[in-house]
């Protein structure tokens, strides 16, 4: 496969988060009838914190590998870039490539988004639309989602025969066919046997030589010191360490003793 | 609003295969498929109608047309009221990964419902202007009033898609919404003009001296769309027929008086607007729940 060579980092970062603070307060979700006793017996709002005054950028063709121990604000932080939550206070900007408007994918845990009562190619055309694709890309790009995905015949049949390693192969595959500028991946690449695990590295180092930007969160600190160029450690909603991956990793792992 | 109108705009493939996926998960590997949508109705008129004509022991020439002409929006608008009710709680792992402009999800169970709703009304026309005049020999009369048949299913759909943003929002707070409402359109079902003519409630309501009642009555958005549909497609019948303890009124008493259309038209937009509204200030705190 030919490689573009990787744009020079002048122009405009794929990702410029400035002052970001994420609000949440706890909502009360339950029934009519705790909703009317609320009226006479007032609760103290309950708010938290998850980012605290965050600011970074990321230049197209960088991946940026989120670490951080549960509750640290990593997953609120890809909630921002996939714009499923709206900042408290502060600025996101995505930009895609020569700056048209960004295609972000999220590639989504196992399950999300699925729907288990349809087929393969059906779920190819539900799932791509969720992900932001037209009915053109969509037919356009089916015939290599299948072949990359390695799943023949099963394409027909309904998803809930379907083991979990091809569910996961089928929503990688979908989604690094978006052609995302910004690929946002929330700790699923340990699944799925080695060969494929390989085909997605492999996916992975094509998309970074092709330019574009992959943010992830994982716990796992090898598959972050064999992908990732650049490593931000979060704890309790603070940035702790920003930096290439042996020095914060090494940090880390020291904290962690 | 606008700029919100155009995002949807922009989605509209992805609301496309919201609808398609309703559809095929409702029809999965059924033979009869589309016949799925009619035979609920079919079941429900020949139960009432045996009711009518042996409990209730009245004659109504054609009641059949009169309670299938009720049946037929009532099911689009209490399943699509009770879709939309559960479709955030159904796609919530979707909103909790994905950005998508949130209102398609209801807007999806609100169309795919609505094309329920028109093969009904297929079936409605075919019954009754081809099978029953070519085998049973009985013709009902087309009306002029028939032109306002579009008005009122466009008015219906829109009056379903804003109680449609309001209970999708709050089913999400409150989780018994959906069973209130369940209730309530059992309850509704006796109360509205839906199995007869809202004008039967005229003489009793004016006997008693309280003639605003019924126009109230007539003005609530829901009652006026079957008011509306039934008008348009059917002659109506004597009150006496329905309930001999009622005279015969005056011809021109059994409409409802057009004022109270526009009330009601007027009501449908307020909801539909302040349930966008309502929909649209929310919709980005509803994956933010603990």
């Amino acid at each position: 496969m030919p490689i573009e060579p990787p744009p020079t980092g002048e122009e405009i970062p794929a990702i410029e988060i400035v002052h970001l603070v994420k609000e949440f307060r706890i909502l009360h979700t339950g029934s009519i009838k705790g909703a009317l006793s609320r009226i006479w017996k007032r609760p103290e709002a309950v708010q938290f914190t998850a980012l605290k005054d965050i600011s970074f950028t990321v230049p197209h063709g960088q991946t940026l590998a989120i670490i951080g121990r549960n509750g640290s604000g990593k997953s609120t932080m890809l909630g921002i870039l996939a714009r499923i939550y709206r900042p408290t206070s502060g600025t996101v900007k995505l930009n895609g490539l020569g700056g048209r408007p960004a295609r972000i994918a999220p590639l989504l845990e196992l399950g999300a988004g699925f729907q288990n009562d349809l087929t393969g190619f059906q779920n190819v055309e539900f799932y791509g639309a969720v992900l932001g694709m037209n009915a053109r890309q969509v037919k356009d790009r089916m015939a290599a989602i299948v072949e990359f995905a390695e799943l023949g015949e099963k394409m027909d049949t309904p998803l809930h025969g379907w083991n979990d390693g091809a569910k996961l192969r089928l929503g990688f595959s979908i989604a690094v066919h978006i052609d995302p500028d910004i690929l946002l991946v929330d700790e699923v690449l340990a699944v799925g046997d080695e060969s494929f695990q390989n085909k997605c590295y492999r996916m992975i180092d094509d998309l970074q030589h092709r330019g574009k930007t992959i943010v992830f969160v994982s716990h796992d600190l090898p598959v972050v010191e064999r992908v990732a160029n650049r490593v931000l450690w979060l704890n309790d909603g603070v940035i702790i360490q920003d930096g290439d991956p042996a020095t914060v990793l090494a940090a880390y792992r020291a904290s962690a003793e | 609003m606008l700029e919100e109108m155009q995002e949807v705009w922009r989605f509209r493939y992805l609301l496309r295969q919201f609808v398609a996926r309703e559809l095929k998960i409702r029809y999965k590997n059924s033979l009869f498929g589309v016949l799925w949508s009619v035979v609920p109705l079919i079941i429900s008129v020949l139960v009432y109608t045996f009711l009518f004509n042996n409990i209730v022991g009245k004659k109504i020439d054609n009641y059949s047309a009169y309670a299938l002409c009720g049946i037929i929006p009532w099911t689009f608008f209490t399943t699509a009221c009770l879709d939309s009710c559960q479709s955030l709680l159904n796609n919530y792992s979707i909103m909790k990964k994905v950005y998508l402009p949130r209102e398609i999800i209801p807007l999806s169970y609100v169309v795919s419902n609505g094309i329920h709703l028109m093969i009904g009304w297929a079936f409605y026309f075919t019954t009754f202007y081809v099978i029953w005049p070519l085998v049973l020999h009985i013709h009902i009369p087309l009306l002029p009033a028939i032109v306002w048949f579009p008005v009122v299913l466009v008015m219906e759909c829109l009056l379903v898609l804003g109680l449609s943003f309001w209970f999708a929002a709050l089913n999400l707070y409150y989780q018994d919404v959906k069973y209130v409402l369940q209730t309530l359109f059992g309850l509704l079902l006796f109360l509205l003009p839906i199995l007869y003519p809202a004008y039967i409630h005229l003489e009793g309501l004016h006997r008693r001296g309280m003639d605003w009642a019924y126009s109230l009555y007539l003005c609530n958005p829901i009652a006026a769309m079957l008011t509306g549909y039934r008008e348009s497609l059917l002659q109506p019948v004597g009150p006496e027929l329905w309930n001999n303890t009622l005279h015969k009124l005056p011809w021109d008493q059994l409409f409802a008086p057009t004022w109270t259309y526009v009330v009601a038209s007027a009501l449908t937009f307020l909801i539909l607007w302040s349930g966008y509204t309502f929909f649209n200030s929310r919709k980005w705190q509803f994956v933010e729940r603990y």
